[in-house]
């Protein structure tokens, strides 16, 4: 088979890949930007990755989160209370903000990552999985809980010289769930999903499982 | 050898290599085979739209930093914190460790964002040919740190969910946090609307000419 030429996104740079790709990481030979990384395995891991991600958040919501106590006086937040919190008073640019970067697009990717994963892992390449990858792209800085993780450790290291402040169990089950959304940012490479679609739009028999077919 | 030198490029979408039509056909972009997004050899006035929005968060700057991120409300009276108020409060009391993350996410990458885009900006637009390695560099370091500068705004809002004690002590939301706010989300849209590939342009048209 003939290499493939691709060119690269970020300076314009053409390049050859090898066929078939060998699991790693291929690089822009000018300029270092990640060009294709073929991850051997990608569907099942993230089917399965996301689907303990989902339960993991899902629980994060459930349980509380901080509890504060100062002179007797006790407060307990939830993950949705600061949310809660500001659209009570009024501040809705604050609110919506926070509501969609820590709870719509981080959920929403999810689940897409799921409606991507479960299709293909059955052998199906459904109509909108396009769209899916596409909007999985658009979405993909707006989801900070990363950085909602950090604030929370500011917070509490800020309120422990005025009072007595304890980490719930919704803190563990989401401190728990960033480094699952990490690695799953990581292995994530849509490369063989297009190459999917574009087989299926031919109406080509569907490789399954998915080859280093690039 | 460059794509644009062989009317070839990327779909941003799929990756896909696309051939975009011969110049004599009067438009330049294509559509991309396989997932139908409309494709331009760069990203349609990159360099406008990327001003305009950095211009807009460098206004919204001043008062991110002069106004009060949040009031601490208690029976003593009512203190108003901004962003380098929180920080030297830190400092002074010691947390030397969450003064740095504060100062690094609230104060030091904005900063650097508006100052890098406004130099790449300007050093595309004046054709520069020099350090395009380490204005690449730049560049891909500024779209990856953005989003950090949110951590402020969220210590803001745990704040005031937690500290929730009234008539004994509350904490609230003040203007400096929404103009912050504004700051973060346009410096990151600008950095998305900026094209890298410019700045190698500019280099490469030096070079021929």
């Amino acid at each position: 088979m003939h290499d493939r030429v691709v060119c690269c996104s970020e300076c314009d740079e053409l390049s050859k890949l090898p066929r078939p790709l060998k699991p790693g990481r291929y690089r822009c030979p000018e300029c270092g930007h990640t060009l294709v990384r073929f991850v051997p395995g990608m569907v099942e891991k993230l089917y399965a990755l996301n689907l303990a991600a989902a339960t993991l958040y899902l629980m994060s919501l459930l349980y509380p989160f901080l509890s504060f106590e100062v002179l007797g006086n006790r407060s307990t937040a939830w993950f949705l209370t600061p949310i809660e919190n500001l659209y009570d008073r009024h501040e809705y640019i604050l609110a919506v903000t926070v509501l969609m970067t820590i709870l719509v697009v981080p959920a929403a990717r999810i689940l897409l990552y799921l409606a991507v994963a479960i299709p293909v892992y059955h052998g199906r390449v459904p109509r909108y999985l396009p769209y899916a990858l596409k909007l999985l792209e658009e979405f993909l800085p707006w989801g900070m809980l990363d950085v909602f993780l950090i604030g929370v450790l500011v917070s509490i290291v800020k309120l422990l010289g005025m009072g007595s402040i304890l980490p719930q169990a919704g803190f563990w089950l989401f401190a728990a769930m960033i480094p699952i959304l990490a690695y799953i940012q990581m292995i994530f490479d849509p490369h063989p999903l297009w190459e999917l679609i574009e087989t299926a739009q031919r109406g080509g028999k569907i490789p399954y499982p998915l080859e280093p077919i690039l | 050898m460059r794509g644009i030198e062989r009317r070839l490029g990327v779909c941003r979408v799929c990756s896909q290599l696309i051939h975009f039509p011969p110049p004599d056909e009067g438009t330049v972009a294509a559509h991309c085979p396989r997932c139908g997004s409309e494709v331009a050899p760069r990203k349609p006035h990159s360099v406008q739209i990327t001003w305009a929005l950095l211009i807009a968060s460098a206004i919204f700057y001043i008062p991110a930093n002069l106004l009060p991120m949040m009031e601490v409300q208690t029976f003593a009276g009512t203190e108003a914190d901004t962003i380098l108020s929180g920080v030297l409060y830190f400092l002074q009391d010691g947390s030397y460790l969450i003064a740095a993350v504060i100062f690094v996410a609230s104060i030091l990458v904005p900063t650097f964002k508006i100052l890098v885009l406004g130099y790449l900006l300007l050093s595309v637009q004046s054709g520069s040919a020099a350090r395009t390695r380490q204005r690449r560099r730049l560049y891909v370091l500024t779209e990856l740190i953005g989003r950090w500068s949110m951590v402020d705004v969220y210590v803001v809002s745990i704040m005031v969910a937690l500290v929730h004690f009234p008539p004994l002590s509350e904490i609230h939301a003040r203007e400096g946090a929404i103009f912050f706010l504004l700051v973060v989300i346009l410096t990151m849209l600008a950095a998305m609307s900026f094209d890298p590939r410019l700045i190698r342009d500019a280099a490469q048209k030096e070079k021929h000419a």
